[in-house]
């Protein structure tokens, strides 16, 4: 009987986990990556929960990683809703993707505050739908209420944070961190999981180029398409002069804080 | 009346009697449009509502509707009730006929059948009826006291005596003589303004009064089977351009919850030049209620677009109207120019182009190709020769040193250069 009570708890509290036994109460969306889905504890996205991916830097596959549970759910017509995306979404690229366009809702916001403000009232709408933000920086009290309000509608939340969340505590349910794994493709580590021991890192190849020539490794910028001659007009090569990749204005006067949180080897 | 003073009395004759007194100028024209919006509320429970415009009250035609509200009593209960939460003390009464309803709700009583009437209120003072009060006076003077004196009397005699007018009135009154009224219609447009017992100053103090405000409007629309999609919210200052405060919807409502969560964002922001000394609020048109709201699950698509229209109406009063929009595909092949902002009803359309970026760089950033490596490309882009942003582009897919995967391309015209244009996250 007491003993009864006890596995009830576990069950039906995600916060109480015990040793290796997994949570199964945890309602999840499978990530359709395999491996991926092996490895998380609930066999994929948390519903109803926070998930952080740590991105070093952009272009690693941490939009392709999401982008099959976004275009189901929004085939189901439910919304996905980006806060303060850092870019523009790229409409025909994203349809190719299978992400409906007419669930898709762009948020613009003048400075961090308000991104947050608005990131929290997107989580607490209705029920059902993701929410993607890309908060440069975030506390760990703030980092709770939007953990409870993605609970209480139990929605999808993702948020895109710069390398140095890594050294941070999170009350997300799960925490991604994605990095260049070479020629295997993203290397992507688990760093928490609510409700089990942080599983062994997967890599996926996110490119059909990925497998083909990344012989290259980092040291060699080679250039294998282009002649020359294509190239005589370049300024003299200032190794990462300027911005690489500039983000998105805001729609009000500059922000007083910059936000370069998400990609660290931004000059400004 | 309490401390001695009675309807009728003069001013300085009460003040003298009654020391606290606090006189009220009375208002017809307020009381008028206060029952109209009341008839607009009461139009939900009856298709016959009736103001009677010389004494202030309604009238409802409640028998039609007894199978769905029960007896008038329960009616009554229901819009004392309603009427209640909108600031107002209603006094109900019923009965087979108007006149006769009229008498019953002094005495806050229901009578069932027209045979009860001269038995229920005969015993009422002839002061009581609704007549001019120099008629009464006359009556009253001939030694009549009760409403049952005058009706043991012959109609013949009473003709004669008070001419043809109170026959009629009581014959009326017992439903001998049918009583056509002219029936009350739904208005337009809503409009009601509320004046203000002591000045405002804080915007939040404002919500209360507004909350009630937005509460008559909605009942006024659940009774005209009507919603409002934009409102419009009028602060009068002593002496100052009024503020104007537009309560824009995604889509027609008409549920006050709704409206208040978007005034609430927007009295946080405002800033009130002076202190507020009245309020008014107005819908100019109000839409005809559509059927397919409020579906039964809440995770249908139907829903999930009224949450989100809701979210967007609530980040848009604090954010600005240009915070939150759509994004759809424009044809145009120099991809800065191959999408735009949508409005939210507004349809999408898009190409599928496979093998693009996800994210576009706001605008195209130089870069050092030997910095990068290619991938993939070229993939000639060369248009835009109408409009005079004429490009011609060899794109290409290229790793970073980091292992982040870009678009870059290489600018024939008008430039020579390469620039770095997507992300592949």
């Amino acid at each position: 009987m007491q003993e009864n009570a006890l596995d009830k708890l576990l069950d039906t509290t995600p916060e109480l986990w015990k040793g290796r036994r997994t949570n199964h109460r945890q309602q999840t969306l499978p990530t359709t990556y395999a491996r991926l889905d092996k490895r998380l504890p609930g066999k994929g996205w948390p519903l109803g929960a926070v998930t952080e991916l740590i991105t070093p830097q952009p272009g690693l596959g941490e939009l392709s990683l999401l982008l099959p549970v976004l275009a189901a759910i929004s085939e189901q017509g439910q919304w996905v809703v980006l806060v303060d995306p850092p870019w523009i979404p790229y409409p025909a690229a994203l349809q190719a993707r299978g992400l409906s366009l007419e669930r898709l809702l762009l948020v613009r916001t003048r400075n961090e505050k308000e991104s947050l403000w608005a990131c929290e009232q997107a989580l607490r709408n209705g029920r059902g739908g993701a929410v993607l933000a890309w908060p440069a920086r975030i506390g760990f009290a703030r980092l709770r209420r939007l953990q409870l309000a993605a609970q209480e509608s139990a929605k999808l939340a993702f948020l895109y944070r710069p390398a140095s969340a890594r050294q941070e505590s999170s009350p997300a349910a799960l925490r991604l961190h994605l990095q260049d794994g070479g020629h295997k493709g993203t290397r992507v580590s688990i760093i928490k999981c609510r409700g089990s021991h942080p599983p062994p890192p997967v890599w996926i190849p996110f490119s059909t180029y990925a497998n083909t020539c990344h012989q290259t490794a980092d040291h060699e910028p080679a250039v294998t398409h282009t002649s020359r001659t294509l190239l005589a007009g370049d300024p003299p090569a200032a190794p990462r002069a300027g911005s690489a990749y500039p983000r998105a204005e805001r729609t009000g006067n500059s922000d007083s804080h910059q936000r370069n949180g998400g990609t660290p080897r931004t000059d400004h | 009346m309490s401390g001695g003073v009675s309807p009728g009395m003069p001013v300085p004759a009460a003040r003298a009697i009654l020391d606290s007194l606090h006189v009220i100028e009375r208002d017809e024209a307020a009381e008028q449009s206060a029952l109209e919006r009341l008839a607009a509320c009461c139009y939900r429970y009856s298709s016959q509502v009736c103001i009677p415009g010389d004494r202030a009250g309604l009238l409802l035609e409640a028998g039609a509707s007894r199978r769905l509200f029960g007896p008038p009593k329960n009616l009554a209960k229901r819009l004392q009730g309603e009427l209640g939460q909108l600031g107002y003390h209603a006094l109900p009464g019923s009965a087979p006929t108007p006149e006769a309803a009229w008498l019953a709700a002094d005495e806050n009583g229901h009578i069932d059948s027209q045979a009860q009437i001269r038995r229920e209120l005969g015993a009422l003072p002839l002061g009581r009826l609704h007549l001019d009060a120099a008629r009464i006076q006359a009556m009253q003077r001939m030694g009549f006291r009760q409403l049952q004196d005058l009706l043991r009397l012959p109609r013949k005699a009473l003709t004669r005596r008070f001419g043809p007018d109170l026959p009629n009135y009581l014959d009326r009154l017992l439903g001998i003589l049918p009583d056509p009224r002219k029936l009350y219609r739904p208005p337009e447009s809503f409009s009601s303004c509320l004046e203000l017992a002591a000045e405002i100053h804080a915007c939040q103090a404002l919500l209360f009064p507004l909350k009630r405000l937005l509460g008559e409007l909605c009942s006024v629309l659940r009774g005209g089977d009507n919603m409002v999609q934009s409102v419009q919210v009028t602060l009068e200052h002593e002496d100052h351009a009024d503020s104007l405060l537009e309560l824009g919807l995604q889509s027609p409502t008409q549920d006050p919850e709704r409206l208040l969560s978007v005034l609430r964002e927007r009295l946080e922001r405002l800033k009130l030049p002076q202190a507020v000394r009245e309020i008014r609020v107005e819908a100019p048109k109000l839409l005809k209620f559509s059927a397919g709201q409020g579906a039964l699950f809440h995770d249908t698509p139907a829903e999930q677009k009224q949450d989100i229209e809701q979210l967007a109406e609530r980040l848009q009063a604090r954010l600005g109207r240009q915070a939150v929009c759509g994004v759809t595909g424009v044809e145009d092949h120099r991809p800065e120019y191959s999408w735009r902002r949508r409005a939210l009803n507004e349809a999408a359309e898009c190409a599928t182009l496979a093998h693009r970026p996800a994210w576009l760089l706001p605008k195209p950033s130089r870069c050092v190709i030997e910095n990068y490596q290619i991938l993939a490309g070229p993939e000639r882009i060369e248009s835009g020769w109408w409009d005079g942003r004429d490009c011609r582009r060899d794109y290409f897919v290229v790793r970073d040193s980091h292992g982040s995967l870009l678009w870059a391309f290489h600018e024939y015209k008008p430039k020579r250069g390469w620039y770095l244009h997507g992300i592949f996250a």
